[in-house]
């Protein structure tokens, strides 16, 4: 709204219209506990996914894809730029913090049965954006073109082409062709820092969109007290902020000291690289060497899927409004049985993937 | 009917999704040797300094190629760096102690030459990224091109966007001043009028020797200056030595050396050597600035890790050796 006596624009928000906007933001009110000591993991993973954001984005600035070129410019940015390894470590180490602060939040909300009515889709949405994430890391392992990409490529390009019917056509799809080569990677890249971040942003933008609708959840015995609420700007801003730069910092000195790991080049006639699995994908790699010959499909495709469908239809599954875990015992159990599994099946993976086997 | 048709696509884009997420192996990965260069605030003094000890003691394999195939052996290998160096020390056993390398011999009438050659170890770096080197070592810049036949293999890269360097320590050529030879790789040629096509070029500055020889190639040129004591004794220093007027003042059982060391300088001169050769075997250090400031060479960054490969030569003139696979080397905290 225009204010002057001369239907003149007195301030910058005014001139570009958006006094409204402002007037607006700063009115809003979020709960109190939104950002505590006690609860940020929601708050951490947009700190993340902000710093992979802007340090991917600088990282772009200097990346080639194209197979041999990419590891050069990836080299180059790491250890001749200023700084350079201090922003591919902290896009490096942000995806691994990610995965544990989605699985401790995601833990979180199963918990306190924050998935129950009314907030199914906040939980359907977080779910979506989980599995974004990995197909994110997933794409962005081939851009480095090292032995380690490269080859966790090929294996997964190999499972997806074991699947019965569309599994060539996806393979085509995602490789453009029968090799791992230019057009792969360029389509990889494409999807890493175009086509993913975008449909993560809408994704983020509809979880919190049904976090403003339906509201946060509180502990389930605190639902219906009265919750104190402060101003989302600028205190709740100011929380993020210090979030942020404490983050930032934290990430950049391990980056410093740690750098990111690259691994020798791409040397896609070297047959005899087998990659070693990351830590995320420990279970599902032990799933897959537990299942073996005509049952691969078990380990592979039944069990990962179904669990997948499971976590996103759990609101649907369990619709008693009791969100006590006491309440919920077969949940629970259920639950914890899958988390004792998980664990098992990771520290196996581990121990035979890791422990002394190789140079 | 609407509920399974979205509980289909849900368990379709999960199943989908947990398939991208696979990482499957079994087998052991065949991942590159690594060797870890251990930081030391002060440089090592020389061979036996203990400072050594505090470095990891690695057990290279080498393995011979033609015609020495099966001809293997382990060469020890520590590393250590400190703020501006990076020392190795290398250690292999080799039963003959090859430091003549064709030395003349009169025998009353006429020169000729001994059969001794030269025992050498050589260390490949790569200033650039060498295709395949990380992968197959010495099988992608010695061994090349793979597709033709042995007698046609260069000592070369691919393209010049490729760039070795090469520390050649020889025990005849370069020991007596205390070096390995600096040299780089790149696309093979023949920029000097070799006798063969190599990638091989002279890094900056002197070294390297020349053959002692009559231009008719019967009888060597030089001799030690007698107004010189020798500085190294047993070898011919070409700063040393006077060219030949008097050949009647030599008698049967007479040696002099066939090749001359020259005063190495420059670049060619970075990587500085200490030998011993005993019990049966050799050992070498070799001590180079991490970064010398030469475009030739390559530049160490304590962060990053390197490829390399190594071979040993027993007694050879020529390419004959037994060479490890591709290594690794990183400089730990």
């Amino acid at each position: 709204m225009i204010k002057s006596k001369r239907n003149q624009p007195d301030t910058l928000s005014e001139m570009l219209a958006l006094d409204d906007i402002i007037a607006r933001i700063k009115s809003l009110r979020v709960p109190g506990d939104a950002l505590t000591w006690h609860r940020f993991s929601g708050s951490l993973l947009l700190v993340l996914l902000v710093l992979l954001f802007l340090s991917g984005a600088f990282m772009s600035f200097y990346y080639s894809p194209a197979p041999g070129i990419a590891y050069d410019s990836v080299d180059y940015a790491l250890y001749s730029l200023p700084f350079g390894d201090v922003i591919k470590g902290v896009h490096y180490y942000s995806w691994n913090v990610l995965l544990v602060v989605m699985g401790l939040h995601l833990a979180r909300a199963f918990v306190v049965g924050a998935y129950k009515s009314p907030r199914q889709l906040v939980w359907v949405s977080g779910v979506m954006i989980m599995l974004l994430i990995p197909a994110s890391i997933i794409t962005g392992d081939l851009l480095p073109w090292d032995q380690d990409g490269f080859w966790t490529t090929q294996v997964r390009i190999s499972i997806i082409a074991s699947v019965p019917f569309v599994g060539d056509l996806i393979v085509r799809l995602v490789q453009g062709g029968s090799l791992t080569g230019i057009v792969a990677l360029t389509r990889f890249y494409v999807l890493h820092i175009l086509f993913l971040p975008l449909f993560l942003v809408f994704l983020v933008v509809i979880h919190f969109h049904f976090l403003r609708q339906r509201g946060l959840s509180a502990s389930w015995d605190k639902e219906h007290s009265n919750r104190q609420t402060i101003s989302f700007f600028p205190q709740f801003v100011n929380r993020w902020l210090l979030l942020f730069l404490t983050v930032t910092a934290v990430l950049g000195l391990i980056s410093w000291y740690w750098p990111a790991p690259l691994g020798d080049p791409a040397d896609p006639t070297d047959s005899t690289f087998v990659p070693r699995p990351e830590w995320w994908v420990l279970f599902l790699n032990q799933l897959v060497t537990v299942f073996k010959g005509s049952l691969t499909l078990i380990g592979s495709i039944i069990i990962p899927g179904g669990l997948v469908a499971l976590l996103i239809a759990l609101p649907f599954l369990d619709t008693s409004s009791d969100r006590r875990p006491a309440s919920r015992k077969k949940v629970m159990l259920f639950a914890g049985i899958i988390a004792i599994i998980w664990v098992g099946l990771s520290i196996m993976g581990y121990v035979q993937h890791f422990n002394g086997t190789h140079s | 009917m609407r509920i399974r048709t979205i509980m289909s696509f849900i368990v379709g884009v999960a199943s989908i999704s947990s398939m991208l997420l696979l990482n499957a192996d079994e087998a052991a990965k065949a991942h590159t040797f690594v060797v870890s260069a251990s930081y030391v605030r002060a440089a090592p003094a020389g061979l036996d300094d203990p400072l050594w000890k505090t470095a990891q003691a690695f057990q290279l394999l080498v393995e011979g190629r033609e015609p020495v195939v099966g001809a293997n052996g382990t060469v020890t290998t520590r590393a250590l760096y400190t703020d501006k160096h990076l020392y190795f020390l290398l250690k292999w056993k080799d039963p003959t102690h090859s430091i003549t390398k064709q030395s003349w011999r009169f025998d009353g009438q006429n020169w000729h030459h001994l059969e001794g050659n030269e025992d050498r170890i050589a260390l490949l770096f790569e200033i650039t990224r060498i295709n395949k080197f990380a992968t197959r070592g010495c099988a992608i810049t010695c061994h090349s091109p793979a597709d033709v036949s042995r007698k046609d293999w260069k000592f070369a890269t691919k393209s010049d966007d490729e760039k070795g360097d090469l520390w050649h320590w020889k025990a005849a050529r370069s020991a007596p001043y205390g070096y390995a030879d600096d040299a780089w790789l790149t696309v093979a040629g023949n920029p000097t009028g070799s006798y063969r096509e190599t990638g091989r070029r002279k890094d900056v500055g002197a070294g390297g020797d020349i053959k002692n020889q009559t231009q008719d190639k019967s009888r060597p040129l030089y001799m030690q200056d007698p107004a010189i004591e020798p500085s190294v004794p047993g070898f011919l220093l070409m700063e040393e030595a006077v060219k030949i007027t008097d050949y009647s003042v030599f008698k049967t059982g007479d040696t002099i050396p066939y090749r001359l060391p020259v005063k190495p300088s420059g670049s060619r001169f970075d990587v500085k050597a200490t030998s011993r050769y005993a019990d049966g075997g050799w050992m070498v250090m070799f001590s180079r600035k991490l970064d010398t400031g030469h475009e030739d060479d390559v530049v160490f960054n304590l962060k990053k890790r390197y490829s390399f490969a190594l071979a040993v030569f027993d007694n050879s003139g020529s390419e004959h050796s037994k060479a490890t696979e591709p290594m690794t080397l990183i400089f730990s905290p």
